[in-house]
This record gives structure tokens, C-alpha cells and sequence, in this order.
């Protein structure tokens, strides 16, 4: 009972500018939650990192300087996305580099499949009467 | 009993080695002897396998705390409902459930092709059991349950040491949902073995033809839908349980889910080419190695600590195990794939951009860079600290950024796919089948705008969701409308008669209905509101519509808890609504677990999820959170759509078993069928 009384909850941003910095940023104890969304119980870093989050977004910085002073206190793990630069640029351009090449894959997938295939080397095909009865077979169980 | 499970699983490794062995000279003699006894040690690894869990599940409800395992994730007051759950709940008895389910899925395997497919089925057991072999090798020499708790006794000799009482279970698993989400999930990551032993059993024995595909496609659309509904459990656990208010963290394990899911989707659509044109095959044959492998994979991730999870397993030398098997498998499909690849020439070739086959490679394309972008966040934290040394964090902004467009071009490929021809489709049918649907999807975008609806995906969302479930209805519409007219069935009737005539095809659209559902729910999200306040009896807050009065917080007593609980009645125009008793619990466990118990008001149009937070650590007023989700209540509902028409699409067609009956009944000397009972087909080529 004791424990459940000296439970310390997260605090309430006071803005919903808060909040939306706030989606942008891990809570640093471990739990591996959003900040303003970590309920764990406990969590005396959360806590901290809210009254500072509320204390910097009422001295009127913009949210890029905000970020940063997290950054400074807690290293680049506490923003939720990698940055937009250097090696991080991959993170962001490599699922569309994939869609970009999937879609070259099909188009030359589609002009060779427009030309006329190739005949099969003699010997691979496996023989006519395993292959009818394999498909005799096939149709009957199906 | 302990010994007796330990014995039954070297047992059961013995009898897989065997299976492999036997199984392997038999193919090389055609012994049918040796090949029969392999598949009989296959089959005999499940009985043994069986016996050994059920030794576990007694140790379990026996209480015995000699047994470390037991006493780490069991204790005496933990109710009987979850000494079961408690199997599968550390590192060595979900291993042990692993190989459990896959020696299930095996057995039924062997035992319904006993005799069948003679040149096939070899090999997959084979492949069956050496995957079964890796499981029971961690089950029995590097993970074993049926480890006993040792001390050294004071004369220097190790002794057994057994406790009074255990560490009892994980509070945050004591949830009905997280009773069935693991087994359900692990449903999935197993059943995915069968269409992999299928396919790489045909490419080991050159087997031609679709035939693997026709015997796995109903395994693989049970391991599909296990693995569906093992992610929506797990989405509803993390939703009514962890109290944070959403369903869906990105966290690697939850990944680790969703990729074998997204990769065996593509695989289910792309084999629809290889049936019907004989295209495809060397993708076919690589979706299903990608989806096996992606399993493992998922296994890894969670279980090596190579990326930081809420949910993974403690870290332990378990990983390497992971790794070497990825490995491996991945050097077999690669070696197979390249000394066989001859015998997997297509067929056909496409015809046209716009045919249904072209609509497959794109569903096939998004479906995988879904799955790309899901495993590349996952993995770039470890990736950027190997190259530039510095720790970086990829979370939901990312995942959220990234998959929302894809999402949303894969939700209008199912609407567009399923309504292109095979070959070529013609402008008059495309203008046919898609006219209304488009007119209906601009409107609903157009009067969502109108009414204030300003967020850019969800707009789009909406009016795809729209599209689609006209395209969807239009296809029930038209074929019942046939069938209506030839039978004069009432329109219900009629739509029950089509969807059993090609359970496949009308199975597969309610699947698609039922993702239509789950994404108007996604979309919801983006208008999530939460209020957190401090509040004492009497007191109240607002939020959207709803007024919550605190009325009092009480402290009662469970069978292995102690519960704070928040009594809040809920008021909306200044009619009471409901009472609301968001509470947490303080478990009586080792480590004095706590968890939340979520108060839920949920219709169709919002959810008002009340959470009781605790006290506030300096004037000690208790704290109520309050989040307004809307239509969240459709992601269960699709979930259940879907699971629904995956029980459509594996159901045997009607008309089969019309036929059938026909045939037996001429074979067992009664009347020739004079008259065909084929039924009508609304539309020449069928899915």
C-alpha cells in the first residue's frame, strides 16, 4: 500500500505545444516510451524531463532549440527519429530508395518479360509423364 | 517429473536426428522402409515433445519450486488460470512452447500426407526436422526448463535447493489477452515452417509444377491468420493494459511481429500468379525463405539484445544460437536456389501494365518495403553506432512517417488488384468497376473536408477506405445480382451462396473489408486528445464531451494484489453516462510489481480511456489521465472481419464438394450426374 502511495505519475504538460515536442522525445530512464506518454511506474525521469520540457517551452524557445537542450542533457538517443543529416540521412531515404528500385526491378522485369524467353537447356525440364501425372495429381486433390 | 520431461525431450532430439538421417538415406536409396521410418520418428519427436511440455504444465500446478524455471515464473497464489500462461512467459519455456507447436504442426503434417507425394514429402520432413532439431537442442542442452535450482551444500557438494515459494508471474502478462497473444503469435511464427519446409523440400528435389503451393497454401493461411490475430491481441493487450493510451509502440519485439506478417501477405497474393500463369516461381519460392527466415530473425532480435525492447527476454548467449541458425538456413536456400534454379522458370509473361498481375508485383512491392522500412528502423540504431560511433534513438515519428504513405498506397492497391482482369483489363471495365467507387471516395473526402476534417492522411485514408469497400461491395453486388437472377435467392442468400461458391476469392475481400476497418481505426489517431489532472473526490475535469467526477479512491484487496482504485462517474450533457474504476494493482510478487487495470468507455465513434496514474509525489492527490481516442473500436472490429474471411478462405469451395459427391455417388454404382452441378460462374476467370 505504501508503495502504491509513494507512486510518482508523470506530470501534465501545460500546452499542447508540450505535448507535441514532447511526441518527439524518449523518456531516458529505460523504459523505451514516448515521453509524454511513459506511465512507468516510478519514473522519477520523466517527471524531471517534463517540468524541464514545460519550463523551456514557457521561456519561448523555438522547438529546434528545445530539442537541442535535451540533446545536450541527455545525448542524440532522446529524439525519437534519427536526424536528417549525415550517415543518419540514410534512415529516412532508404525505404523509397527500395520502393525507387523495386519499381526499376518490375519495369526491367516487365521489357524482359516482353522479349521472348529463352528455350530451357535440354535435360533440365524434368520428363513429360512425371510432370502430366504430377499434374493429373494436382488437379484431382485440388 | 522433471527427469521425466528432461528424458522425453532427449528423446525427442534422438528421434529428430533420426528423422534427418533416415529421412536423408532413405531419398538417396528410395528405401520406403527407411522413408516410412523417418516419418515415424517424425511424427513420434511430437508425442515426446507433448509429454515433455505436459511434464512442465504439471510442474507448474504442482508448485514445485525445485525447478528454477517453476519458481521464477510461478508462485503459490498465482491463480491456476495463469500457471499455464506462465509456460511461455521466460526465455526457456517459450522455447520449449516453440518446439512444442511446431512438433503439432508437424505431426499433422506428416500424418495427412502419409503416402501422398512421394517424391515431396521426404524432403519436408526432413526440413521439418531439422528445424525441430535446432529447437530441441536449446531445449535440451542450452535452455532447459527442467533446470533445477542448485546450492552448495556446506560440505562443498552442489545440492538441490528447493524454495518455499517462487517469484510468481510477470503482473503485466496476468491479462486474459496475454494468455492467448503469445500462443497465438507463436501459432504463427511456426505454422510459417510448413510452407517453408514445401518449398524448399520442391526446390531440394526438383519437383516441378505448382504442387507445393497447393498443399501449403491452407497452412499458410492458418499460420497468416494465427499470426494476424496474435498481433491484434498483443495491439489490445498494450492498449487496455499498458496504460499509455495507443496500441501500436514500433518496439522491435512488436516488429519482430509485424515483418514475417507482411512479407507472408505478399506471398499470398504473389502465388496467385504462380497458380493461375505459372509466374513468379523464384519470388514465390524466396517470399516463403524471407518469411521463415524473418521468423528467426524476429526471435533473434528480441532474444540476443542486440536492439533494446520492453518486451524482449533478458540477454543471454541465446542470440549466437539465433545467429548461426539464420546463417544456416539462409546458406541452404541460398545453395538449393542456385544449384536448382533451372526449374523455376516462369511460364507466362506479363501482358499488361494494367492486369491483375501487374497489380500483385506493386501489392508485392509495398508489401516489402513496408516490411523493409519496419526491419531498417529497427536495425539502424545498431547500424549508425558501427559507423559513425554515436547512439541514436528510431522511434514511432520515424516508423509513423515512413509507413503512413506506404500504408496508404497499399490500401488503395486492395482496392484496385482484385478488380483487374488476368492479362489485360479493358478501359470500358476499368471505367465499370471503378467509376462509382473513385465518384464515392472523392465525395466522402470532399464532405470530410467540408466538415472540418483538416489532417492530410487521415483525409486520404478516409476516402481510400471509402473507395474500397465500394469496390469490395460492388464485387459482392454484382456477382449475388447473378446469381439472384439465375436462382431467385433473396440478396442474402445470394451473397452467402457466391462467397461459398469461391471461398477464396469473396473469403479474400472480406479479409481486405476487414483491413478497410482497420485502417478507418489508424486514422482515427490522428485526433487523439489526452488530459492529465490532479484530482480529490468530489472534483472533476472535462474532456471533449465527457465530464469526469472523481467520486472516491478506495483500497481493496485481490487474490495476489492490492488494488488503488479510482471511482469516477462520467457525465456527457449533464447526464450521468457510466461509472468508471480505473485502478492499479500492487502484485504480491518478489519484486513488487505493479500494474494498471484500464477503465474503457468505448462506441463506435471514440473511446474515453481513463487511467488512474497514481498520487502526486508532492501534495499526494491522486492523478487521473484521460485520453479521447476515436474509432479505435474498428481496429477490433476489422481484426474480427479479417480473422472471419480467413475462416472463409480456407474453407473448401462448395462447388468442390458438389462435385465430389457426385462423382463418389457414380463410383458407388448409383446414377451417372446427368446434369452438371457446377454452379454459375458470375464471372469467366475466377480468383
Amino acid at each position: 500500500m505504501l508503495a502504491l502511495v509513494a507512486l510518482t505519475p508523470a506530470q501534465a504538460q501545460k500546452t499542447d505545444r508540450a505535448k507535441a515536442i514532447g511526441h518527439r522525445m524518449f523518456c531516458m530512464c529505460g523504459c523505451k516510451q514516448i515521453l509524454v506518454e511513459c506511465n512507468h511506474v516510478g519514473c522519477t525521469m520523466s517527471t524531471a524531463m517534463l517540468k524541464k520540457l514545460d519550463a523551456e517551452v514557457a521561456s519561448g524557445k523555438s522547438d529546434d532549440l528545445i530539442l537541442q537542450a535535451f540533446v545536450q542533457d541527455f545525448g542524440a538517443e532522446v529524439i525519437a527519429e534519427p536526424p536528417a543529416k549525415g550517415f543518419n540521412w540514410l534512415a529516412w531515404i532508404m525505404p523509397f530508395a527500395v520502393v525507387g528500385g523495386g519499381l526499376w526491378v518490375i519495369r526491367a522485369l516487365l521489357s524482359r518479360w516482353h522479349q521472348p524467353a529463352p528455350a530451357l537447356p535440354s535435360g533440365s525440364a524434368p520428363p513429360p509423364d512425371v510432370l502430366a501425372r504430377i499434374r493429373e495429381e494436382t488437379d484431382r486433390e485440388e | 517429473m522433471d527427469l521425466f520431461g528432461s528424458f522425453a525431450l532427449l528423446l525427442a532430439f534422438a528421434c529428430a536426428g533420426y528423422a534427418i538421417l533416415a529421412g536423408l538415406a532413405g531419398i538417396r536409396t528410395r528405401n520406403p522402409l527407411l522413408l516410412k521410418s523417418a516419418r515415424n520418428a517424425g511424427m513420434a519427436v511430437c508425442v515426446l515433445v507433448v509429454l515433455g511440455t505436459a511434464s512442465l504444465v504439471y510442474l507448474f500446478y504442482t508448485n514445485n519450486f525445485a525447478l528454477a524455471y517453476v519458481a521464477e515464473h510461478s508462485s503459490r497464489d498465482l491463480p491456476s488460470f495463469y500457471k499455464l500462461p506462465a509456460l511461455w512467459s521466460g526465455q526457456q519455456g517459450s522455447l520449449l512452447f516453440w518446439s512444442f507447436l511446431l512438433s503439432i504442426y508437424t505431426f499433422f503434417v506428416l500424418f495427412t500426407n502419409r503416402g501422398k507425394h512421394p517424391e515431396l514429402m521426404p524432403w519436408v520432413g526432413v526440413i521439418l526436422a531439422s528445424v525441430q532439431i535446432f529447437f530441441l537442442t536449446l531445449n535440451c542442452f542450452v535452455a532447459s526448463p527442467f533446470s533445477l535450482l542448485g546450492a552448495v551444500g556446506p560440505s562443498g557438494a552442489p545440492m538441490i535447493l528447493a524454495r518455499a515459494d517462487g517469484n510468481g508471474l510477470n503482473p503485466l502478462l496476468q491479462y486474459p489477452e496475454m494468455a492467448a497473444h503469445p500462443p497465438n503469435l507463436y501459432l504463427g511464427y511456426t505454422g510459417f515452417t510448413i510452407p517453408f519446409a514445401f518449398a524448399l523440400a520442391a526446390l531440394l528435389g526438383r519437383y516441378p509444377g505448382e504442387k507445393w503451393i497447393h498443399l501449403t497454401r491452407r497452412w499458410t493461411m492458418v499460420a497468416w491468420g494465427f499470426q494476424s490475430v496474435g498481433i491484434l491481441l498483443g495491439a489490445h493487450w498494450a492498449y487496455a493494459v499498458l496504460g499509455w493510451g495507443g496500441y501500436w509502440a514500433w518496439d522491435p519485439v512488436e516488429n519482430a511481429s509485424l515483418m514475417p506478417w507482411l512479407t507472408g501477405t505478399a506471398f499470398l497474393h504473389s502465388v496467385m500468379m504462380q497458380e493461375k500463369r505459372g509466374m513468379m516461381k523464384v519470388w514465390n519460392i524466396w517470399l516463403v525463405f524471407i518469411t521463415f527466415l524473418l521468423c528467426i530473425l524476429g526471435t533473434f532480435l528480441t532474444r540476443s539484445g542486440v536492439v533494446s525492447s520492453v518486451h524482449a527476454f533478458a540477454q543471454s548467449s541465446i542470440g549466437q544460437w539465433f545467429a548461426g541458425f539464420l546463417v544456416l538456413i539462409l546458406a541452404v536456400c541460398l545453395l538449393a536456389y542456385f544449384k536448382n534454379r533451372d526449374y523455376l522458370k516462369s511460364d507466362n509473361q506479363l501482358d499488361s501494365m494494367v492486369s491483375r498481375e501487374s497489380s500483385f508485383l506493386f501489392n508485392n512491392l509495398i508489401l516489402l518495403a513496408a516490411c523493409f522500412a519496419v526491419l531498417w528502423g529497427t536495425l539502424f540504431p545498431v547500424i549508425s553506432e558501427a559507423f559513425t560511433g554515436n547512439k541514436i534513438s528510431v522511434g514511432p515519428p520515424f516508423f509513423n512517417k515512413v509507413n503512413i504513405p506506404i500504408g496508404l498506397f497499399l490500401l488503395f492497391l486492395t482496392g484496385v488488384g482484385p478488380l483487374l482482369a488476368w492479362r489485360k483489363t479493358s478501359a470500358d471495365s476499368l471505367i465499370r468497376n471503378f467509376g462509382w467507387p473513385l465518384v464515392g471516395g472523392a465525395l466522402a473526402g470532399a464532405a470530410a473536408f467540408a466538415g472540418g476534417f483538416r489532417h492530410f492522411y487521415a483525409l486520404i485514408c478516409l476516402a481510400l477506405c471509402v473507395f474500397v469497400t465500394l469496390t469490395i461491395g460492388g464485387e459482392f453486388f454484382r456477382g449475388a445480382k447473378v446469381i439472384r437472377a439465375r436462382t431467385g435467392m433473396n440478396w442474402l442468400s445470394a451473397v452467402s451462396e457466391l462467397s461459398l461458391r469461391n471461398t477464396r476469392r469473396y473469403g479474400g475481400y472480406v479479409i481486405h473489408f476487414g483491413i478497410v476497418l482497420i485502417f478507418v481505426g489508424l486514422a482515427g489517431s490522428a485526433f487523439n486528445k489526452d488530459v492529465q489532472q490532479a484530482i480529490h473526490p468530489g472534483e472533476q475535469f472535462s474532456i471533449g464531451p465527457y465530464t469526469l467526477l472523481c467520486q472516491e479512491f478506495e483500497t481493496r484487496q485481490g487474490p495476489n494484489y492490492t488494488a488503488e482504485r479510482a471511482t469516477i462517474e462520467v457525465t456527457r450533457n449533464g447526464k450521468s453516462l457510466l461509472m468508471l474504476y480505473p485502478e492499479r494493482r500492487q502484485f504480491n510478487t518478489a519484486n513488487n510489481e505493479t500494474g494498471t487495470m484500464v477503465s474503457i468507455y468505448s462506441t463506435a465513434r471514440e473511446d474515453l480511456y481513463v487511467v488512474y496514474a497514481g498520487r502526486d509525489p508532492d501534495s499526494g492527490a491522486p492523478i487521473v489521465h484521460a485520453y479521447l481516442n476515436p474509432l479505435v473500436k474498428w481496429i477490433w472490429i476489422g481484426g474480427f472481419v479479417l480473422i472471419l474471411g480467413t475462416g472463409l478462405s480456407i474453407l473448401p469451395n462448395q462447388r468442390v464438394a458438389i462435385v465430389l459427391s457426385a462423382a463418389r455417388q457414380y463410383a458407388e454404382g448409383g446414377p451417372a450426374p446427368a446434369t452438371s452441378p457446377a454452379p454459375v460462374s458470375p464471372y469467366g476467370a475466377q480468383h
